[in-house]
């Protein structure tokens, strides 16, 4: 007796699409890995993507219009403050949710109407949760989805113990989930997540709770599960800064449900700091910083506080905002021939975090903003 | 984590080749069997405590046994030595009557369970699998679970109770198709109950039994529909639950008195005070059985729809 809606093979819709890994002549064995089809329109495609929550206290906009494109093979990130509606997307995006309106599609098909064929390709995992069975084994529980993927019983167990190995629990296959730690219990999670090898994994917070080695290890083996195949893509969000930076292609930065900007790390820094900063400590300084000042190139010259103080405390260091690097040149030229000399040159980058706060205006500790109510006669849920 | 990537594909499984995906080697009918009994047999895992003899005990022997006995000691101080002769009909009642309790409650409480406590019920429902047969497959090891409790009660029932028991007078083709249909009504309703708790926002851990409660008083379980008000006993004639209990109870025991029907009841004023033969009592059952399943069907699918576009499907009242 089934209920739900029969769902054709995924097949049919992405048949003409031919993978890189298939380019080799055809044998009787299948490729190792499931290719992900070159040619495939876009890992993901949202348009004015909005969701609104009803809550007793109002409807609550979770996302207010998101367009992103993300293409197979990307490690694409999303940023944004507590509430910005990242989780929102990535329950939309995974079936678990309907959008209030607009489209998303996943590898070309629809969230709303191709659901079985989404599940098939896609898998996620939430961290800083507790789930589980806690009274299966951890190989069981793992066991059992790989039955619902579609695996023979054999298989299952070979492929469960595999997944655990690799994620570092092998020699927890055995224990009651309900004694593994709440690491250990992430790291089974993604055991999970990769049970079907999916085209895209969808990876919320995947790293919260988890202590500096195995975070550092979940994000090796990410970064080495989507190489493996060509268009492996991975959606991830993330409160680290470094984490996003590190490791990710592009990023979005989500705040109050929309999309604020999406970039390259670089050209998201970029954004906020066209100028070249640079810090420039000298031994001394004759006629101090208005000698540079009116320098070319130069925009800005400040005196800054020296580190380390005693010792130093003949030397200068001075803030230089030039045009672009190109001007470094004439003012160390003009040092030198002020008879100062460079003790340390440094370049300061912006951060990503510089990045986050100039776009959504306010730290991460900062929770004082009030939700966004908006009463909004569209919602119909 | 050394094992690089591609050698953790090589689980013998056929990979998803190009246009295709992982694991969708087999038919359609093929994954449904494939999940369904494996929620049986991980339901079966999570709820049957032979491992446990202490709470094996509690739930499946001293639960059941003492609602028999119970009911059969209530019997003998109002009835006095008449109640010999529906001692049977008590037994056979509160036997079945702990099948159905686990049976309506244990999808519901999957749903309840998957979803508040373990937290698994998005995953799930994220997954290939179809939604509903997984939780059948779990419904039916609670099932399986309640029957040993049924099973029990009924063998103590015969060598302590003083049940009549007559292995050559069992009708067998009637308990049979009873059970079947019968044990699918149950399921039908425990999908009704399951798709109603999907849409609570608040724990409902107490609606289950509530509702089995509510139905055991309109099944005939323990007393004949007849002693109910007129309107009452239009409910229990269109559930399929009372047909069950009266054609597998017929079927054991071709004496016993009838629980639904006979003079003085809702029935009798349809059908003249005949009462139903237990043929008449299993096309009952198949005919609301099949109402039920429809119904269930309906709006279980409804239901999860609702559920996926109000975010309920991974709501839970905790953290
Ligand atoms: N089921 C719900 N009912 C009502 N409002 C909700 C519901 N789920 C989320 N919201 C609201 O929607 C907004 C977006 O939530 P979401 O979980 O997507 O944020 P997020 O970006 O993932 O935040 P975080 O970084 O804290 O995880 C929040 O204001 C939240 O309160
Ligand atoms: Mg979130």
């Amino acid at each position: 007796m089934s209920v739900m809606s029969q769902e054709p093979r995924v097949g049919a819709a992405s048949e003409p699409a031919a993978s890189p890994a298939a380019e080799t002549p055809t044998t009787a064995t299948p490729p190792a890995s499931p290719a992900v089809p070159a040619g495939t329109p876009l890992a993901l495609q949202v348009e004015s993507v909005r969701r609104v929550y009803k809550a007793k206290s109002g409807a609550v906009t979770a996302l207010a219009g998101v367009d992103l494109e993300v293409q197979a093979g990307e490690l694409f990130g999303l940023l944004g403050p507590n509430g910005a509606g990242k989780t929102t997307l990535i329950k939309i995006l995974t079936t678990l949710l309907a959008p209030t309106s607009g489209t998303a599609k996943v590898f070309g098909f629809d969230v709303e109407h191709e659901t079985k064929r989404i599940r098939r390709i896609m898998n996620m995992v939430a961290g800083g949760e507790q789930s589980g069975y806690g009274i299966l084994t951890v190989r069981e529980q793992l066991w059992m989805f790989s039955q619902f993927y579609g695996m023979s019983s054999a298989d299952g167990w070979k492929r469960s113990e595999a997944l655990l190995d690799r994620v570092g629990l092998g020699e927890k296959k055995h224990q009651r989930v309900s004694t593994l730690s709440t690491g250990e219990r992430q790291k089974m999670n993604l055991a999970r997540g990769l049970m079907n090898d999916p085209w895209i994994l969808f990876l919320d917070e995947p790293t919260l709770g988890l202590d500096v080695e195995a975070a550092r290890s979940l994000r090796e083996l990410m970064l080495e599960w989507r190489a493996a195949v060509p268009g492996r893509t991975i959606l991830l969000t993330t409160h680290y800064m470094a984490e996003a930076d590190e490791l990710c292609d592009r990023i979005a930065i989500v705040h109050k449900g929309r999309i604020l900007a999406i970039g390259t790390s670089a050209e998201l820094k970029r954004r906020v700091q066209r100028e070249s900063i640079f810090r420039v400590e000298l031994d001394r300084l004759e006629g101090g910083v208005g000698s540079i000042a009116h320098l070319p190139g130069v925009v800005k010259a400040t005196t800054a506080a020296t580190d380390g103080g005693q010792a130093e405390r003949q030397n200068v260091a001075i803030n230089l905002v030039l045009e672009d690097d190109a001007a470094l040149g004439a003012v160390v030229g003009a040092l030198g021939t002020h008879g100062s000399r460079i003790l340390g040159l440094q370049k300061s980058e912006p951060t990503l975090e510089d990045v986050f706060v100039e776009l959504v205006g306010r730290g991460f500790e900062d929770e004082d903003e009030p939700e966004e109510h908006v009463d909004d006669p569209e919602a119909s849920t | 984590m050394a094992v690089t990537a591609a050698s953790v594909t090589a689980g013998g499984r056929r990979p998803g080749a190009i246009g295709g995906s992982p694991g969708e080697g087999g038919s359609r009918l093929g994954g449904i069997a494939r999940a369904f009994w494996t929620s049986v047999r991980i339901g079966w895992r999570m709820e049957a405590n032979w491992t446990d003899p202490l709470l094996f005990f509690i739930y499946s022997v001293a639960k059941p046994v003492s609602a028999a006995l119970i009911l059969v000691v209530m019997l003998s101080i109002v009835a006095g030595p008449a109640a010999a002769n529906l001692r049977p009909f008590v037994v056979i009642g509160t036997a079945l009557w702990s099948l159905v309790t686990s049976g309506i409650s244990g999808l519901a409480w999957s749903i309840l369970d998957d979803r508040e406590r373990y937290r698994m019920l998005k995953y799930i429902y994220v997954s290939p699998a179809d939604f509903v047969v997984v939780l059948l497959g779990r419904g039916v090891a609670r099932l399986g679970v309640g029957a040993a409790g049924t099973i029990i009660t009924i063998v103590i029932g015969i060598l302590v109770l003083g049940v009549p028991f007559d292995l050559g007078r069992i009708d067998w083709p009637v308990l049979v198709l009873a059970t079947l249909f019968g044990l699918t009504s149950v399921v039908a309703l425990a999908l009704l109950l399951a798709a109603i708790c999907l849409q609570t926002r608040q724990e409902s851990w107490s609606y289950p039994e509530a509702f089995a409660g509510a139905a055991f008083l309109v099944s005939g379980a323990v007393f004949p529909l007849t002693v109910l008000p007129a309107p009452v006993q239009v409910l229990g004639l269109v559930t399929p639950l009372g047909w069950w209990i009266e054609a597998a109870r017929r079927a054991f025991l071709p004496d016993a008195p009838s629980g639904i029907g006979g003079a003085g009841s809702y029935l009798a004023s349809i059908n003249g005070g005949a009462v139903p033969s237990a043929a008449e009592c299993l096309l009952a059952l198949i005919v609301t059985g099949a109402v039920a399943t429809l119904a269930a069907a309906v709006v279980f699918r409804f239901s999860v729809r609702r559920a996926q576009e109000r975010g309920l499907l991974d709501l839970t009242t905790g953290s």
